[in-house]
């Protein structure tokens, strides 16, 4: 091997002067590793003989058990600082792999007493078998007093199975809003994966819908522990270490609990909206879809039956209409005519059509809601008396496009940016929007529907609301808002919200001003749509509107009250008050009802009746 | 080519090899312990790791009889190797528990991090053994021992594998210091170490093994997961005291509380079973095979041999004082097993070939090179 024997002769040798010194350090690296050897032996007599019999008696009474104590959720309360929803202790049952290692005896017997099907059971402990196994499976949330005592009386018979008090939603004012503050739920795999780095475990609870999910990461606060000493059947015998848990912050809303129940209230048994907006804020004070969610159903978990039944509803319980729901805006979208209108200068205040009960163009009859006619009829009487036919002349005259620039600019056609999930943004068509969607020429005639809120027009509650304030409040398009302040557990006010301007309304205040004006009419005057909404020593202007729903020929003859629901008009109705001085904006849709005179103004009336109880002037009997 | 020299055989290291059939026969037992009563499929852990014991063995007669200075000739081609091999596990290796350590080799998966130790002990040991002149080292001559320790060290890093990276760090310093160092080179490589320290854990530590860190310093940040770990694993060593629990009796260990008992925390189960007695005896008889494993550094004729030994043992060393740290509770959860004691093929070779090596420079004591 020379190959070798070369390498090896330039390896240094070493001399004897050269071994003293290397056999130097050699012993002081015996010396540090003696001191490393002695620093682990001192750490083995630590533990085992100084601290041995501690740890004895944690391992002998054989188990540390860590417990979550779960931070109480923040309070979302109203504009005025009133508590809607808070917290109550839910007794859960929860089980435990490592204290009974095979679960079906326990199920078998657990599915007795409470009633519960044994497959459900056993779903929740499997869908958990990834946990660590000294880690509590939730079996059932919220069990009764005399559930709760039969269990603490047979535990014997029950190994692994506690009963765990677990902060909860307190639900104040039932149903009350629940659209909007949505719902908590047991965190699910995909969410437990994205919140990974934030403390999330299974079995939490988490807002699974509107502010409750939006503002979860305000709302839920930070969890606490205790290493719990538990005996061989997981019964607690004293605490190890803890730390407190949390508070989340609490929620202040803009919503004023008596509007929003008062608007729940006359709702009651209809399908539909209620919006009632700050007009110079865009805070809303009620935002109200009816008939709310039960939120009873959706602790613990909906069951498929109950979501089924409500799919098949024909009130729609899921939708939220106040920002979901789209409907044609009707006679509520002359607003956005008549604004057209002036600002383009195709009319003014003094310009007068002829209403013969229709007008006969394009080779058909477009008919007026009056079959009378309305006669010969300027502006003001037009809105008041929302004559179709005036409108008709206005939308021909304006065309499509101009009319869909002044509905964006009060904010029809976009989501209102308000700080929900899954709002719809409504429709207002264009010609190239037709175009493009069904690649066909926009027809003149189509104009005519568009400019009295049918055809292709859709809109939600809350964006007719919105424009509404936006042409009392000086022509100002605020972001809707729901959250006024978000405070700390003491009370503290972390962040004030401001109210965020997101536009501007095209045409000039005083066209604004000349639409107002037939607005208040509508309410105040003999043959106004609105005269149901007048209020005694307020002046209230508002807009009728009654959506047309596509309905078979053969309904056309019947009148509408006998027709079936599903074929019935929507009824909307717009207004603001007080005249002089707008402060609120109130807008009402009930679904497949009628006309919004009759039916959307009341409600409308009994919301106002609310927020100016204390300034009415109380009619005196004479 | 090999002519058997009857030297050899008079000078045979039966010391090492005794104590290591011992640690091997503590090693089994207690693997045995730490799986029983459970029957998981396939063949039991015990039964691996003897195999990989037979394995080791015959790594070990392979290295023994060969000279070990052949290793500075075939130094540089076993360090590119090695490290391609890294980049290999890096690219396309096996992914377990989020980290690419791994290739399939067909009958054992290997970590060529377990193997790349020793190789940047061998590299090392070729390096200084002929650049040494006795006055110390100074920053410009340390350049190329740092670059060689970087390269394979940032590829590991890269899996992310931090225990076995920062085990290279330790080599390399271990290494260097015992060859001399000038002062002013030692004060340099301080204060950069002391700098680099904030960078590397914003920059280079991972969420988890920072984390982990924190949970150390703090370990009520988060009890749930690697704080529990450390807590577990000081109820099974404390509640051992002085004789112990007996033999498959430690209840820590088979309740399933303990994470890794087999692999990283396999000390935990000996102490709870065995006591403190049993304990300190372990460590005498584990310390002794590396004080012995010392002494032959001074056994060694020519430089390279020393510094073999210099770097086998701190490589044993710093593992089986981190793992024992870290399983008392001493130091941050890192994973780290205990050389010939963890359950793990790639680790428990790595030993053994390290082992071949103080053997083979020990029984070649009196074979004065040249």
């Amino acid at each position: 091997m020379p190959r070798i024997r070369r390498a090896v002769e330039k390896i240094h040798k070493i001399d004897e002067e050269e071994l003293i010194i290397l056999k130097k350090r050699v012993d002081i690296a015996t010396a540090v590793i003696i001191v490393f050897i002695a620093i682990l032996i001192a750490r083995l007599w630590f533990l085992q003989i100084k601290k041995g019999e501690e740890y004895v008696k944690l391992s002998e009474n054989n188990r540390i058990r860590i417990q979550q104590i779960q931070a109480p959720r923040g309070n979302i309360l109203d504009r005025f600082g009133r508590v809607i929803i808070t917290n109550r202790p839910y007794f859960n049952l929860v089980w435990t792999k490592e204290d009974a290692p095979n679960p079906d005896e326990v199920v078998k017997r657990l599915s007795q007493i409470l009633g519960e099907d044994i497959s459900m059971l056993l779903s929740s402990i499997r869908e958990a078998s990834g946990q660590p196994r000294y880690m509590p499976i939730l079996l059932k949330e919220d069990i009764d007093w005399k559930t709760l005592v039969y269990i603490e009386n047979h535990h014997f018979e029950l190994p692994g199975v506690r009963v765990e008090v677990m902060p909860s939603r307190d639900y104040l004012y039932g149903n009350m809003a629940s659209h909007l503050i949505g719902y908590l739920g047991q965190i699910n795999k995909e969410e437990l994966e994205a919140l990974k780095q934030k403390k999330y475990q299974g079995g939490d609870l988490i807002g699974k819908m509107g502010i409750e999910k939006l503002f979860e990461q305000q709302l839920h606060g930070e969890k606490g522990y205790r290493y719990l000493e538990v005996d061989v059947l997981g019964f607690e015998q004293q605490i190890l270490q803890h730390q407190d848990p949390l508070p989340g912050n609490d929620l202040q809303l803009t919503i004023d609990i008596d509007l929003q129940q008062t608007a729940e209230k006359a709702m009651e048994g209809l399908g539909g909206a209620v919006v009632a907006m700050e007009v110079n804020t865009g805070k809303l004070l009620a935002l109200a879809s009816s008939p709310p969610l039960r939120l009873d159903e959706f602790i613990g978990g909906i069951s498929t039956k109950v979501w089924q039944e409500h799919l098949n509803d024909p009130l729609h319980p899921l939708i939220d209409k106040t920002i979901q729901g789209q409907y044609p805006p009707g006679s509520t979208y002359k607003i956005v005519t008549a604004l057209a209108g002036l600002g383009e200068r195709i009319i003014t205040p003094e310009t007068v059509f002829y209403c013969n009960g229709g007008l006969n163009i394009y080779n058909r009859r477009y008919g007026c809601w009056k079959t009378a006619g309305h006669g010969a009829i300027s502006l003001q009487r037009a809105l008041a008396e929302s004559c179709d036919v005036y409108f008709y002349q206005v939308g021909i005259r304006v065309g499509v496009d101009k009319l869909a620039v002044y509905a964006e600019s009060l904010g029809l056609n976009q989501q209102t940016g308000i700080d929900l999930e899954h709002e719809k943004p409504g429709l207002i068509p264009t010609s190239a929007w037709k175009k493009k969607k069904k690649n066909e020429r926009w027809q003149d005639g189509e104009t005519l529907s568009i400019a009295i809120g049918q055809g292709f027009d859709l809109a939600t509650p809350l964006q007719i609301c919105r424009m509404t304030a936006g042409l009392v409040n000086g022509g100002k398009l605020y972001k809707p808002q729901i959250i006024e302040e978000i405070k700390n557990p003491e009370g503290a006010t972390l962040e004030k919200i401001q109210p965020v301007l997101l536009g501007t309304v095209q045409g000039s205040e005083h066209n604004r001003n000349l639409i107002i004006k037939g607005l208040i009419d509508a309410v105040n005057t003999r043959h106004g749509t609105a005269g149901s909404a007048k209020l005694p020593g307020i002046t209230v202007g508002g807009k009728t509107g009654t959506a047309q729903v596509v309905r078979m020929a053969k309904f056309k003859s019947i009148p509408e009250s006998q027709l079936p629901r599903k074929y019935k008009d929507h009824a909307w109705f717009t207004c603001f008050a007080p005249a002089e001085k707008p402060e609120i904006a109130v807008t009402v849709l009930v679904e497949h009802s009628g006309h919004g005179g009759s039916v959307a103004a009341p409600i409308a009336k009994q919301v106002l009746q609310e927020y100016f109880k204390d300034r009415l002037v109380v009619e005196t009997e004479p | 080519m090999f002519r058997f020299d009857r030297r050899l055989l008079q000078h045979f290291d039966w010391i090492i090899l005794i104590w290591l059939a011992l640690i091997a026969t503590m090693c089994l037992m207690n693997l045995y312990s730490a799986v029983y009563p459970d029957k998981p499929p396939g063949t039991p852990v015990y039964i691996k790791q003897l195999y990989y014991f037979i394995m080791g063995m015959g790594l070990v007669l392979a290295i023994i009889s060969m000279d070990y200075r052949v290793f500075m000739t075939w130094n540089y081609p076993i360090y590119v190797i090695i490290c391609l091999m890294l980049l290999y596990a890096l690219l396309f290796g096996k992914n377990l528990s989020g980290a690419q350590r791994w290739i399939n080799l067909g009958f054992i998966n290997l970590q060529p991090s377990e193997p790349a130790k020793l190789v940047l002990v061998i590299t090392l040991a070729s390096f200084y053994s002929r650049k040494d002149t006795g006055k110390g080292f100074t920053l410009k001559e340390l350049a190329v021992p740092i670059a060689l320790t970087a390269l394979p060290f940032l590829l590991i890093l890269k899996q992310p594998d931090l225990g076995t990276a920062l085990m290279l760090g330790f080599i390399f310093v271990s290494m260097t210091l015992f060859v001399k160092l000038k002062w002013q080179t030692l004060n340099i490589l301080l204060a950069v170490c002391a700098s680099l320290i904030p960078i590397a854990w914003k920059f280079i530590l991972k969420p988890y093994q920072r984390q982990r860190i924190e949970t150390f310093l703090n370990p009520e940040a988060d009890p749930l997961k690697t704080g529990y770990h450390i807590m577990q694993s000081k109820i099974a060593v404390g509640s051992g005291l002085t004789f112990g629990k007996g033999y498959l009796e430690g209840t820590q260990g088979h309740l399933d509380f303990l994470p890794e008992r087999h692999t990283d925390f396999a000390f935990s189960i000996w102490a709870e079973e065995f006591g403190f007695v049993g304990s300190a005896l372990f460590l005498s008889i584990y310390f002794f095979l590396i004080l012995w494993g010392l002494n032959s550094a001074v056994s060694s004729r020519d430089k390279f041999g020393t510094l073999l030994c210099i770097g086998v043992v701190s490589l044993i060393f710093w593992q089986a004082f981190i793992n024992l740290a870290m399983v008392m509770g001493l130091l941050p959860v890192v994973g780290m097993p205990l050389p010939l004691f963890s359950y793990g093929g790639s680790s428990l070779l790595t030993t053994m070939a390290g082992m071949g090596i103080l053997i083979s420079v020990r029984m070649r004591r009196y074979q004065v090179p040249g």
